[in-house]
């Protein structure tokens, strides 16, 4: 990156995977998924799946997901926990982790040098739901007075930056899937011009209400349940895959300037060397190989390194038709005859897709990956597909030898594309 | 009197965690540190609780609502004027 370099000094998760690190990284070793049959809502009435249509009760409707096992109760009071939407909830608790972590002592950095850079799709989500419930299904107006508070987009960015005082920027970024990937690459820059200090960078999703999951169904791209194992629902990169299945989560990290953090005596899990941003400009929702490639480029650019200096990419992946053969196509691309000893793997076969918060997670799962050198595997690819064909991980997590930089990449609806490189410090 | 007087109290523990017995009828308002945005709840449980609506801008013949105590009076007002309809 142009100026300063960056330090990656903290992590912190509450995930599908596991609600600290430790479990994460114990999920991945494992492959173990984290998607399940939603039962909360089933609904009656519902189309059965091939199109005819019945009014019994056996004719139920379910999604799978990928939730997060998080009761906001045991962490907040209540006057507290009325004025946070989940999303709000999941930001503060994975944020508390990874400034713990850190081991920054924030009062040493003068309050206008902090900044917040938080990606989220949907904001409150649950809040928006419910509000309308109220007002269409109850046909009340009597909405929870706090309900514009909890569902604006900028709620957990906002708590985050009043919990530890930043008085810095204090921003947050919605370009879908790519969300947290850019809140992550744009405090980066930010400390790298020299505008902040520190930075509290990351997502939050959670989206798992009935509203959401009815309307991405319209969009005929979430993955069925897979008939043997609901978990084995989203199978990226195979020729069976069937779409994409949402999670929920929130992922942050801690950046400083890597004098900064040398300075202070900091733990420095990685570098963060390079960000790509890049967009397609080609469709709402089809992705486009020359748009992913030039983000995986620009990032490799910023980063000053050249593709063989990559030891591994955790790949956007979303098993939906469209994404996973145009990003094998770009990874070729970029990567030429290397690509085929590149592994790649997507982690969304495990953890479902965060939208919003997918980015900062497969991110902190990269410098997991990074570090420990164990590969985490893309799961549920048993069916090979001839137009996918690098090498996706997919006999397990894999123990290899240390290598000097990984990659994430994320790519959205809207055809915003970002890409993280990440090297050893 | 009474029967308001406890509801109120009720509202203000269950919503706001504070003690019963800190609550008189003299107890000013900002010693129980609820800021103007938190009054927005309590009106709403108010609201909820008696089955009747605060208006927005109260009348300007109205006595300022400075202590606990005036809470109460305001409400029972209202449960009167609401309620004898």
């Amino acid at each position: 990156m142009r100026g300063q370099r960056i330090a990656v000094t903290g992590l912190g998760v509450v995930c599908p995977l596991g609600n600290d690190i430790a479990a994460l990284e114990a999920s991945l070793r494992a492959g173990r998924s984290a998607i399940v049959r939603l039962p909360q809502h089933v609904a009656a009435d519902a189309p059965v799946a091939g199109g005819a249509s019945s009014t019994s009760s056996a004719a139920m409707r379910s999604h799978v997901g990928a939730p997060v096992v998080f009761d906001g109760a045991l962490h907040f009071a209540p006057p507290r926990l009325r004025m946070l939407d989940r999303v709000s909830q999941i930001a503060l608790v994975s944020a508390a982790q990874a400034v713990r972590a850190s081991g920054i002592d924030l009062a040493a950095v003068a309050s206008a040098r902090r900044g917040v850079f938080v990606g989220t799709g949907m904001g409150g989500a649950q809040s928006a739901d419910d509000g309308y419930r109220k007002l269409y299904a109850e046909d009340s107006e009597r909405v929870a007075p706090y309900s514009v508070l909890m569902a604006m987009n900028n709620a957990a960015a906002s708590w985050i930056g009043l919990e530890y005082g930043c008085a810095g920027p204090n921003l947050t970024f919605s370009t879908a899937c790519s969300s947290s990937a850019v809140a992550i690459g744009e405090a980066a820059l930010r400390i790298a011009m020299g505008d902040v200090d520190v930075a509290i960078a990351g997502g939050a999703e959670a989206c798992l209400n009935r509203g959401t999951l009815v309307a991405w169904d319209a969009l005929k791209t979430l993955a069925p349940e897979d008939p043997d194992d609901p978990g084995r629902s989203c199978k990226p990169f195979a020729k069976d895959r069937s779409g994409l299945v949402l999670g929920e989560g929130a992922a942050f990290v801690v950046l400083e300037s890597m004098a900064g953090a040398r300075a202070r005596g900091a733990n420095v899990l990685a570098e963060l060397a390079g960000y790509g941003l890049a967009t397609d400009a080609t469709h709402i929702t089809r992705p486009s190989v020359d748009g992913q490639a030039a983000a995986l480029r620009l990032a490799l650019d910023a980063a000053g390194l050249a593709p063989q200096a990559i030891g591994y990419v955790n790949a956007h992946g979303t098993a939906t038709q469209a994404n996973d053969g145009v990003e094998t196509a770009a990874i070729r691309h970029v990567f030429g005859a290397q690509a085929s000893q590149l592994p790649v793997s997507s982690t969304k076969s495990m953890h479902g897709h965060l939208l919003g918060a997918a980015g900062a997670l497969e991110f902190v799962i990269t410098v997991l990956a990074l570090r420990s050198s164990l590969l985490p595997p893309t799961t549920n690819l048993r069916v090979p597909d001839p137009e996918c064909d690098l090498d996706y991980v997919c006999e397990g997590a894999r123990a290899v030898a240390p290598f000097e930089a990984a990659m994430t990449s994320s790519f959205a609806f809207g055809g915003t594309n970002a890409v993280l490189v990440c090297r050893r410090a | 009197m009474t029967e308001t007087f406890d509801a109120l109290r009720e509202i203000l523990r269950d919503n706001f965690g504070i003690e019963p017995e800190r609550l008189h009828a003299e107890t000013p308002l900002e010693a129980l540190q609820i800021d103007s945005l938190a009054v927005v709840e309590v009106l709403f449980a108010v609201e909820e609780r008696f089955g009747i609506s605060i208006p927005s801008a109260p009348a300007a013949s109205e006595h300022p609502l400075r202590t606990f105590g005036d809470i109460v009076a305001y409400v029972d007002r209202l449960i009167t004027e609401q309620r004898t309809a």
